[in-house]
């Protein structure tokens, strides 16, 4: 299934608006919101194809979002690819164990929106 | 007392008339008996005098004073039936309990003074018997004792190099062996006191306390260290955050304005998105380098091509090549073998060799980097033509902080790229070394394992370097001592 719709939980807006703007000008379907509570929430209200997380969230982390959402016996996004995006240097630990739950890891400085989409594109097609 | 006996028989014999008072006989008799009387009083008194003399000579040899008399033997014929036996047994006895008390008492002393030093001291001390158990601790000693009253060490030692992985080793190896971990906590990061140990292990096969464990507490030294490293990923996490967003909306614009922008400011374009690039880079050497230093740094090792590898930062790569005014060339040949690499590592180490190139060579120069087997080894080099080193740099090169004299002066840098390259290459399994002519250029190469050679370590070891590092020369196993 082609990933259309996106969740994007980003509290930081320069960076948020800049993943925004360059998805939906990609063709994306693309919800924001800014801190975990919100997060968490969208992402058990609605199914989305693809959310892109941050790490370093206000309210509730990324990698509390991610356990609560697929650490549990049950998978509760059975139908959505997860990337870790952050800009954290997260121990190895706790960075092993977010990318078991997660389809790709990545660093915010080291990819542009441009390179976002591609990988997006990557995972389509995996 | 005889005299008075035989002036009574005497007596006796003259009032029964059986002699007269001055006849012969009877003071001959007399005589004989008195004779008689004084040498058996001699033997009863030498007799009745033995034991006596035997209890002051034991007394003697007890007491230690010098004396020519042998000491008298308690199993001697002559005690057995009278119970001087039992006596003078009673007293040796004795006197050996009397010696043996004063020695027993400095030794407990001792003990006790030993016992309460080893107690008040910060640094724990294990004892381990030959099943492991533990035979003495001290306070400071992270011990855990359990409801059936068994004692165990509460060290969480890193990866596969534990203290029952070494004790297996040296059950089967060793003689005797001696092992030294550092920073390894008693408890997870995030419990509440938390102690972090430098443990130093000494094994003598077949002694009661087999394997001594002496734990030093470095927590006041290692918990500044953690709160840098957590000081150095929040200031990275802060600095990343604008370099994300000029990266990102450089490359959202140069897009969009493509079709308005002039030739000129397409170069002012790539100028701007060449220096967020090499930023985002820096953050990086300056992150792996804190993490090496605490040894946090990890790769997680997997087969992959060289070429791939190279694709992470190869845009980067030649467009910072191309904003320098350098003519970088990459070539790999085609049926080069798979190396075992963390692609994000080793990419950051061919940036750091390929930026020194650029760094280091002048406008119009040519930076070839190539690939070929070397044995067990991919060797990559990246070769510049630039300014070259005199051979009394090189030796330094790879020193942190290190930046030769002229560079410093010319050329603006932290001085741990080649450190931090060259560290990541060896947790690799791999070495550095560098070939420089001064004034004509210089040559970098990196070995990297071929990843055949390494598959069934690697495989064993979860993809971490643990295995190639504690099977080859790697950097933990060398630098552990002195680092931290």
């Amino acid at each position: 299934m082609a990933i259309h719709t996106i969740l994007c939980i980003e509290d930081d807006r320069f960076i948020g608006e800049m993943y925004v703007r360059s998805l939906k000008k990609a063709g994306y379907e693309v919800d924001w919101v800014v801190d975990g509570n919100d997060g968490l929430i969208t992402a058990r209200n609605k199914s989305y194809d693809l959310m892109l997380l941050d790490v370093m969230l206000p309210e509730r982390r990324g990698t509390e979002i991610l356990d609560a959402l697929r650490g549990g016996a049950q998978d509760l996004i059975p139908n959505t690819k997860v990337i870790v995006l952050t800009n954290f240097e997260q121990d190895d630990e706790s960075r092993i164990s977010m990318q078991k739950h997660a389809d790709a890891y990545l660093i915010k400085a080291e990819i542009t929106p441009k390179r976002l989409i591609e990988i997006i594109h990557q995972l389509d097609a995996a | 007392m005889n005299i008075i006996i035989i002036v009574a028989i005497a007596t006796i014999l003259i009032l029964t008339h059986v002699f007269k008072i001055s006849s012969i006989e009877l003071w001959s008799l007399m005589i004989g008996l008195l004779v008689v009387s004084i040498v058996s009083s001699l033997f009863s008194v030498a007799a009745a005098n033995r034991p006596t003399q035997d209890l002051l000579n034991a007394i003697i040899h007890i007491s230690g004073e010098p004396t020519a008399t042998p000491p008298p033997n308690p199993n001697d014929k002559r005690y057995a039936g009278t119970g001087f036996q039992a006596a003078l047994q009673t007293l040796y006895e004795l006197a050996s309990h009397d010696k043996a008390i004063p020695e027993t008492s400095t030794v407990s002393e001792t003990t006790s003074i030993i016992e309460s030093a080893l107690n008040q001291t910060t640094s724990g001390l294990v004892v381990l018997d030959h099943d492991r158990n533990i035979a003495y601790s001290n306070h400071a000693a992270p011990v855990h004792i359990d409801q059936n009253n068994k004692k165990s060490l509460t060290l969480l030692f890193n990866g596969t190099d534990t203290l029952d992985a070494w004790l297996d080793t040296c059950e089967k190896e060793s003689v005797h062996a001696e092992h030294i971990w550092t920073r390894i906590g008693d408890k997870l990061p995030e419990e509440e006191d938390r102690h972090l140990f430098d443990v130093i292990a000494s094994y003598e096969k077949g002694t009661k306390s087999e394997t001594v464990i002496t734990l030093i507490d470095r927590t006041d030294i290692y918990n500044v260290n953690e709160q840098e490293l957590d000081f150095i990923a929040f200031a990275a996490h802060e600095l990343r955050g604008p370099i994300t967003v000029i990266r990102g909306y450089l490359d959202v614009l140069e897009d969009e304005l493509s079709d308005v922008l002039k030739d000129d400011q397409h170069e002012l374009f790539r100028r701007l998105t060449v220096s967020a690039n090499r930023l985002s880079g820096y953050i990086n050497n300056i992150l792996n380098t804190s993490r090496y230093d605490r040894r946090h740094l990890s790769v997680h090792m997997s087969e992959e091509s060289l070429a791939s590898v190279y694709a992470i930062i190869g845009d980067d790569m030649s467009l910072r090549a191309k904003a320098q005014h350098r003519l970088l060339s990459v070539s790999f040949p085609a049926d080069l073998p798979t190396i075992a690499a963390d692609p994000a590592s080793l990419s950051e180490v061919l940036g750091n060799l390929i930026d020194n190139a650029i760094k280091y060579s002048n406008e119009g120069g040519a930076i070839n980097v190539t690939a070929e087997v070397k044995g067990d080894f991919v060797e990559i080099d990246v070769e510049d033509h630039g300014i070259g080193m005199p051979g009394n740099v090189v030796g330094n090169l790879f020193q942190k902080f290190y930046r030769s004299h002229r560079s410093r002066e010319t050329v603006a840098g932290t001085g741990i790229g080649l450190y931090i390259s060259k560290a990541i290459v060896e947790s690799h399994g791999g070495s550095i070394s560098v070939r420089s002519e001064e004034g004509k250029g210089s040559t970098f190469s990196a070995f990297i394992p071929i990843y055949a050679t390494v598959a069934d370590k690697l495989q064993a070891s979860d993809n971490s370097n643990q295995g190639l590092i504690e099977h080859g020369d790697g950097w933990i196993k060398n630098h552990s001592m002195y680092r931290g």
